[in-house]
């Protein structure tokens, strides 16, 4: 528990594009895919997903759809569109420039100023 | 894309709503069981299991409410939500809300009712094409003297001169009052003579018939035509369509209908109704004016009116127009002393002068003023009803957020209850304004001159009382909605029933203190119009207006001529003399402060008019001997007119002290000359000397006055005044029975006693009119601030019942108690009085335009109302302190 760190604001929406990037997943799945593909080193309120679930939708970046799941209850599930996978992109491609800047701004020592 | 999206989610959610929050629970719900089953799995029990997966999901209703917020739907259902919901509040509280909606009627009409008085002076267009195009032509000299009337000859020049910034320009003669014959009836008639193209330049179509062609009415005696005013063509003719065509007579001239103006038009000279419109060139025919002022230079009488062409400014016509009147002879006589300008033709433009608007704008402001605060401490008043009420409701809110309300969302629900109570009251506003507006335009403007006072309510009045109401919804609403939303409701939910009150409080004192002092304020005002009219009252007039009777006739509208109306007046004034009961009587042409007075230029022997200058000016009445005496005006020097002085004998005339003072330095002015610029062949000898009186209005009683004998200036309406020895009024029946004994079918109008007719708009009906509305919102903004400090003060002691009761206990007296509470009204009360009398000096200034003979800053008015307020508002705290005194400590204590 003690290793898991919040997570940064804006944030959430990122990870929630890249796990459904990886295939259609309902709510709860989107949960557990976060934990399994950052090794359960983020901690998501889980009901926070859902707001920002459902303003993904309205932002066209998400399609949600019913259908069965895996134990065959109903499940509404999430899909990325082609803006989302744009936005995906910007969005991924906004955060490593950030790490990079970050990184090397940590990394900086008395001789190289 | 992501707008459609978003449309169609928006759409989903209205109308499919139901099912979206299923789905919604749905959803939230399959979560909460997949993490139960999954820590099932680890080993837990499926009860803890199922709690461990609520814990770790978080708040459920506070996300479903974030969900909600975030989609667009939110705002029109919580709106219809929030509606519901303020429904049932304010059916809860019935009381509450009746006093709520009450206040804000009675803020909101006073509003309404002035605004549309505003409306009509200041702002409401002439109803008229474009009338913003539309300008008419002022006067002004180097010595600050202004006017707006031109000759014929002059009105030509300027016509031909300007085509190239006018797209048209005509001219008028306003109000002569005329007598219409029909089937052998008389009766008068106000009417204009205008230019043929008078409402084509306008833009007015007919209201039945045709108007005017530009083609009419270009030369002398020409086109006897007649266009009747709506209203006239209403109540004489009752609407009769086969008056066109008619063959009717004008002062026994015979005259033709063609046509009906229609019902929006009055003229352009608002306040009065305009009966009938004749052209220009009949003027000379019916008037009997032996020369043809068409081309007459020195008369001016027109006043001209232009429609700018389109995309031409003011400041591009002023230059233009410049130039042609620097062409005209009156200015050049002048030596440029005298320049021409374009104003724009407002509702009230044409028949008050420039200096007048100013003053409407004035007066108008100071009286929005006045309402504004009005309504302003009837929002304090509702704010406050509100705080108390939310302190009482502060579980109820603490639980709504508790349950997952956002705080915009609390704010937005109180504001919802205000702005519903504001809506509430705006409608009761509007009522009460119209009632108020009506009641405004039914006040007697004590003549038969046809007037219009037309307050009615057009969008513009709506919109400002909509503003008014949204405004008092913010005002009432946002104190509350904002210091409700703050508190901790972990901290509400578990104090007991006190609250923690002592900031509440305070913002309740300021509020209070505020409401004190805009009270103050209004009942400050007040007395200074109140003070005002009193002593308008009893100012000296220069003439005794009582014990005199006014009866107005026109022998010309009976069909005589001159002649046979001189006779007439000479028989009628000897009969009259006769009567019992009639100490003195005598005709004269104008009664003081009455709607018609006159002036003319003057030629003086002994004064030079300096280079410059306009010409010597003095007011002029032409009365009968014996006209002093029923006047009650002292003859300084000299005589008073005899019946010697007729139209065979040397022209004489009676000047004012002012007159003498102006003109002749003070040197006694006995048989020395002066000449009008009407009447230039037959100079005057001055014969006497009498003391000054105000005449044309209240504010004038100083300026230069003269009279003409009757016998020598013939005038058609005379009115004949009579001093009674007793009540005057008892002498009505007779005389009127007197004149129609000499002739039946004489018209008798404006009977009433003169002091009567000083109730006229130049007398002192503006007077009563402001002392009653002044009046009015003061005693309004009184009994608001009345019941403000009583129910903050009685709140605040019940607030305090439980220390109250502990400190008894502990050995207080009840005198410390009453002490106590009172002494916290008194520095409320205290210090509003001091605000307020701040705030009515700051106001004395734009008050003081219209007071007459009160300091704006008068000493005895301030201290009466700080007296009568702070009396009042102390009664208000000190029986709440009283009811707090007689606290029972074992009660209280019990209670708890």
């Amino acid at each position: 528990m003690t290793d898991q760190a919040q997570l940064l604001p804006g944030t959430l929406d990122l990870l929630i594009l890249k796990s459904v990037s990886l295939g259609p997943l309902h709510g709860y799945g989107v949960l557990l895919r976060i934990e399994h593909i950052s090794g359960g080193a983020l901690l998501v309120e889980q009901g926070a997903l859902y707001p920002a679930l459902f303003r993904l939708v309205r932002q066209g970046f998400l399609k949600a759809r019913w259908g069965a799941s895996d134990n065959n209850r109903r499940a509404k599930f999430y899909e990325l569109t082609k803006a989302g996978q744009k936005r995906l992109r910007e969005e991924a491609d906004g955060w490593n420039r950030l790490v990079v800047a970050i990184g090397s701004a940590l990394n900086a020592n008395p001789e190289k100023i | 894309m992501k707008t459609f999206a978003s449309l169609r989610s928006l759409a989903s959610m209205v109308f499919r709503r139901a099912r979206v929050e299923d789905e919604m629970d749905e959803e939230l719900r399959a979560h909460i069981q997949n993490r139960a089953g999954d820590l099932e799995r680890t080993g837990l029990s499926r009860e803890d299991a199922r709690r461990q997966a609520r814990i770790e999901f978080g708040g459920y209703q506070k996300y479903k409410e974030q969900i909600r917020e975030d989609s667009g739907s939110h705002f029109l259902q919580a709106l219809v939500q929030d509606i519901r919901y303020g429904v049932r509040v304010l059916r809860k509280s019935p009381a509450f809300t009746l006093v709520a909606v009450i206040t804000l009627a009675l803020g909101i009409g006073a509003n309404t009712a002035i605004f549309s008085v505003v409306d009509w002076l200041i702002l409401r267009p002439l109803p008229i094409e474009r009338p913003s195009q539309v300008v008419f032509l002022e006067t002004s000299w180097k010595n600050g003297d202004v006017g707006n009337q031109f000759s014929y000859p002059d009105f030509q020049r300027i016509q031909e001169q300007t085509s190239s910034i006018f797209a048209g320009s005509t001219a008028i003669v306003l109000f002569k009052m005329d007598g219409l014959s029909v089937d052998g009836k008389s009766e008068p008639m106000w009417a204009n003579y205008v230019a043929g193209n008078f409402f084509s330049v306008l833009g007015i179509k007919p209201e039945a018939g045709r108007l005017f062609l530009p083609s009419e009415g270009k030369f002398a005696g020409a086109d006897p035509i007649l266009v009747l005013g709506y209203s006239y063509w209403r109540s004489r003719f009752g609407g009769d369509p086969n008056i066109i065509g008619k063959k009717v007579a004008v002062n026994g001239h015979p005259m033709t209908v063609v046509g009906v103006a229609p019902k929006d038009f009055q003229g352009v000279a608002e306040l009065l109704d305009t009966q009938g419109y004749m052209p220009l060139a009949i003027a000379g025919v019916t008037q009997d004016d032996p020369e043809n002022f068409l081309a007459d230079e020195k008369s001016d009488d027109l006043r001209v009116i232009a429609r700018l062409k389109p995309g031409v400014t003011f400041e591009q016509a002023q230059p233009v127009l410049q130039v042609v009147a620097q062409r005209l002879p009156r200015v050049n006589e002048n030596h440029g002393a005298m320049t021409v300008l374009v104003s724009p033709l407002g509702p009230v433009s044409l028949t008050s002068g420039p200096q007048v608007r100013p003053e409407l704008d004035l007066v108008s402001a100071l009286f929005l003023i006045l309402a504004g605060a009005v309504l302003v401490l009837a929002c304090v008043n509702i704010a406050n009803l509100c705080l108390v009420r939310i302190a009482a409701r502060r579980r109820e809110v603490a639980m709504r957020a508790a349950l997952g309300a956002t705080r915009g969302r609390l704010i937005r629900q109180l504001l919802t209850e205000s702005l519903m109570l504001a809506i509430l009251g705006c409608i009761g506003g509007i009522l009460l304004g119209i009632t108020a507006s009506g009641a405004f335009g039914s006040i007697s403007l004590h003549t038969a001159i046809p007037t219009v006072l037309d307050f009615r309510f057009d969008w513009r009045v709506f919109a400002y009382a909509l503003a008014a109401a949204v405004l008092t919804s913010v005002l009432v609403g946002i104190t509350p909605a904002l210091r409700v939303s703050r508190t901790d409701l972990n901290e509400v939910l578990h104090e007991g029933q006190r609250g923690s009150t002592a900031a509440r409080q305070r913002l309740r004192s300021v509020l209070v203190g505020a409401q004190v002092a805009g009270s103050l304020m209004l009942l400050i005002v007040a007395g200074l119009f109140v003070r005002s009219l009193e002593k308008v009252h009893h100012a000296n007039l220069g003439f005794e207006p009582t014990h005199v009777l006014d009866v107005s006739i026109d022998p010309h509208e009976a069909g005589y001529q001159e002649v046979q109306a001189r006779q007439f007046q000479k028989t009628l004034l000897d009969r009259a003399r006769a009567l019992p009961g009639v100490a003195s009587a005598s005709l004269a042409a104008t009664v003081p402060m009455g709607y018609q007075s006159y002036s003319d230029t003057l030629t003086i022997d002994g004064y030079q008019t300096h280079p410059g200058e306009s010409a010597p000016r003095a007011g002029v009445n032409a009365v009968s001997p014996g006209y002093f005496e029923t006047m009650g005006i002292p003859v300084l020097q000299g005589r008073e007119f005899l019946d010697s002085d007729d139209q065979k004998s040397q022209s004489v005339a009676i000047v004012n002290q002012t007159f003498v003072d102006l003109y002749w330095h003070g040197r006694s002015p006995i048989g020395r000359h002066f000449s009008s610029t009407s009447d230039p062949k037959h100079p005057m000898e001055v014969v006497g000397v009498v003391a000054n009186s105000r005449d044309t209005d209240i504010f004038t009683k100083n300026d230069a006055y003269y009279y003409e004998p009757l016998a020598q200036n013939y005038w058609a309406v005379t009115t004949l005044q009579l001093r009674a020895v007793s009540a005057p009024e008892a002498l009505a029946p007779e005389v009127t029975s007197l004149i129609h004994s000499l002739e039946s079918a004489m018209p008798v109008f404006d009977v009433q006693t003169l002091s009567t007719e000083l109730d006229s708009l130049n007398g002192l009906l503006l007077f009563q009119f402001a002392a009653a509305l002044a009046g009015s919102l003061g005693i309004l903004g009184l009994l608001l601030a009345l019941v403000g400090v009583y129910g903050v003060i009685s709140y605040a002691g019940s607030q305090r019942t439980h220390e109250i009761g502990i400190r008894m206990a502990l050995g207080a007296q009840p005198k410390q108690i009453l002490k106590m509470i009172f002494g916290q009204g008194l520095v409320i009360v205290g210090t509003g009085v001091v605000c307020g009398l701040v705030a009515a000096g700051a106001l004395a200034r734009l008050v003081g335009n219209f007071l007459f003979g009160v300091a704006p800053l008068d000493p005895l008015t301030y201290i009466s109302a700080s007296f009568l307020l702070g009396a009042i508002a102390l009664l208000a705290c000190y029986v709440p302190a009283r009811r707090a005194m007689r606290v029972d400590p074992m009660t209280v204590l019990r209670s708890e």
